[in-house]
């Protein structure tokens, strides 16, 4: 074995060390190259007979499953956002990507964000945000490719993020079903969570619809 | 940047700067490069290129739970890994108890990812020796893995899976068929491999003989994984020193045993690798069924992690080699202080010592050999 000491003073000339006698000589065959780039050869033209694994990708788009993580979006319910501006995902946000400022609003959902900002550049697809949201105002969509021109534009404001909840169907069905199990029942946010923001209750909580849509339909039958 | 140097009446030296946008040093690492004609007489590594302070952000982000989206990207190739040693040490300092259920499948996930960077390494390895075809044969296979971990996680490359006491959801109801599948169609793929690149007279020319680390070597620079293996010595944290439920498995151990040149050169360290995704294939069939079938995955998952006063250094091992976590813990909600050993730092520290006297183009095989991820080395 090579003494370590003297081999880090001065460089030898040839890294060998004598501690090769498992060496296996290798065959002729093994010598001569020339079948191994057959070999290569042989493999890469059965490879074109089988089905294709790339897509032509900018042509082609992936539609990722209702799992997938893309940009964080607020979640536009009749027109508004769900979002009270309650300010736990910007509490949760690892990077500190999230910022909001709330206001009051003569609304009876009583409070929302004057603005909403994520900086794209700092977020970091954790889906922190979503696990918190007690109105499932925020969640992850399918978008994965971002441009920006300048670093102001990848701060995201409100009217890059609110999407309306149609497109975001997926999405939401997977949350609710996936909490669902986790929990053993469908956690009903505007019960546990949102008391405080209902002025008068009463029994049509149970409905599944989200705030903004109940109020919206109280107003109709009133 | 070339530059000559005169040393007295000798040979003249030249210095050369290989990286930071070198295709073959992995990353963003700067070799500074001492060359006698073509031998190389120096290496001095230059890191820090892609330094984001994970210890610091780890004491000052808001809970223990949410430092485990940025343990994923210090290895960003093994991210699975990196988070099934953190959620470890957290267990430990918590002495929180988890599922059977959660066990086996954060094992099979870590196996899974074990062979996802196993095959990225070898692939990119030949891909630096001028193997062009197993590189992408062996990307296809990685992505069936990606798929697998997708359905589960949601993401596929930085996963945020595994959470303190727990996983941050169940896997997917075909998790099981998709695993079972994937390892019956990759133990050929394993043998493909083999016959493309691994007895290439090429690829042995490239490789046998050059970049020798002796045992000794090795272990007096603290290696661990695939290169402190390739050395010929037995060490694995999942049979040495066993965390999570891996004294259950049946499984070897592969070493080089400088089978076409000495022992410790970059074919052993390579074989190594390759020999170690057929151990994993062993480990996902034996977890896969033995797994319970049901069981809430999220049930010891505590609501808010209230620390005492205390520190834990936890191991575990991961495709590089042994990655530990240091954490001192106080009353607070932030952890006073997380330390990373890094497995990639200590292994890229051997560089100097084992490309001296060895020729400029093989210093590409040996920085190869060594599979340094530099999110880990810099952190």
């Amino acid at each position: 074995m090579a003494d370590l000491t003297q081999n880090l003073d001065k460089p030898v000339r040839n890294a060998l060390t004598e501690n090769h006698e498992n060496e296996r000589k290798l065959t002729i065959l093994e010598k001569i190259y020339l079948p191994e780039i057959f070999k290569g050869l042989w493999y890469t033209l059965k490879q074109m007979f089988k089905p294709k694994v790339t897509m032509m990708y900018p042509e082609e788009k992936w539609d990722p499953p209702a799992i997938f993580r893309g940009r964080p979006v607020l979640v536009e319910d009749n027109g508004k956002e769900r979002c009270v501006a309650c300010g736990l995902c910007a509490r949760a946000c690892p990077p500190l990507a999230i910022s909001m400022q709330a206001e009051e609003t003569e609304d009876e959902k009583e409070r929302y964000p004057a603005f909403f900002e994520i900086n794209m550049l700092r977020c970091i697809y954790c889906g922190f945000c979503e696990e918190v949201c007690p109105e499932e105002a925020i969640v992850m969509s399918k978008d994965y490719d971002l441009v920006y021109h300048s670093r102001a534009e990848a701060i995201y404001g409100k009217d890059k993020l609110l999407v309306d909840k149609e497109d975001l169907k997926e999405r939401l069905d997977f949350l609710k079903e996936y909490k669902n199990r986790q929990f053993g029942q469908f956690w009903k946010f505007r019960q546990d969570n949102n008391i405080h923001s209902v002025r008068d209750r009463d029994e049509e909580w149970d409905t599944g619809l989200s705030l903004v849509d109940l109020l919206e339909s109280k107003k109709e039958t009133d | 940047m070339i530059e000559i140097v005169q040393k007295g009446k000798s040979r003249p030296e030249m210095v050369i700067n290989m990286g930071p946008q070198h295709p073959s040093t992995h990353g963003v690492l700067r070799l500074e490069v001492t060359l006698d004609g073509e031998l190389v007489t120096h290496v001095r590594p230059h890191i820090g290129y892609l330094h984001r302070c994970f210890e610091k952000y780890g004491e000052s982000v808001g809970d223990y739970g949410m430092v485990t989206p940025f343990t994923d990207r210090m290895d960003y190739v093994s991210a699975m890994n990196q988070e099934h040693g953190y959620v470890i040490a957290m267990e430990r300092l918590l002495d929180i108890e988890v599922p059977e259920r959660v066990e086996y499948i954060r094992v099979i996930m870590a196996e899974l990812q074990r062979i996802a960077s196993h095959l990225l390494a070898v692939g990119t390895f030949g891909l630096d020796l001028g193997a062009f075809t197993p590189f992408l044969y062996v990307f296809t296979e990685r992505e069936k893995i990606l798929d697998i971990f997708e359905k589960s996680s949601g993401a596929r490359l930085l996963y945020n899976y595994m959470c303190i006491g727990g996983l941050m959801r169940d896997v997917d109801d075909d998790f099981k068929k998709d695993t079972e599948e994937f390892v019956r169609t990759f133990r050929p793929k394993i043998t493909e491999l083999q016959n493309l690149l691994t007895y290439n007279s090429i690829f042995i020319k490239r490789t046998a003989h050059i970049g020798v680390l002796p045992p000794k070597v090795a272990l007096n620079y603290a290696a661990s994984g695939p290169v402190l293996r390739g050395s010929g010595v037995k060490w694995d944290l999942r049979k040495n020193n066993p965390y999570s439920i891996y004294d259950r498995f049946d499984f070897d151990i592969p070493v080089g045993e400088g089978e076409v040149g000495t022992l410790g050169d970059c074919w052993d360290r390579y074989i190594v690798r390759v020999l170690e995704m057929e151990e994993s294939c062993k480990i996902i069939e034996q977890a896969l069924e033995a797994m319970p079938d049901e069981g809430d995955v999220q049930q010891n998952v505590p609501k808010r992690v209230r620390t005492k006063p205390g520190e834990i250094y936890a191991r575990t091992e991961t495709p590089r080699g042994e990655l530990g976590y240091y954490i001192i813990s106080d009353t607070s909600a932030k952890p006073y202080r997380i330390k990373a050993r890094a497995p990639s730092f200590v292994n890229l520290s051997l560089l100097p010592a084992i490309s001296r006297g060895s020729l400029m183009s093989d210093l590409v095989a040996i920085v190869g050999s060594i599979d340094i991820v530099l999110g880990e080395v810099d952190r």
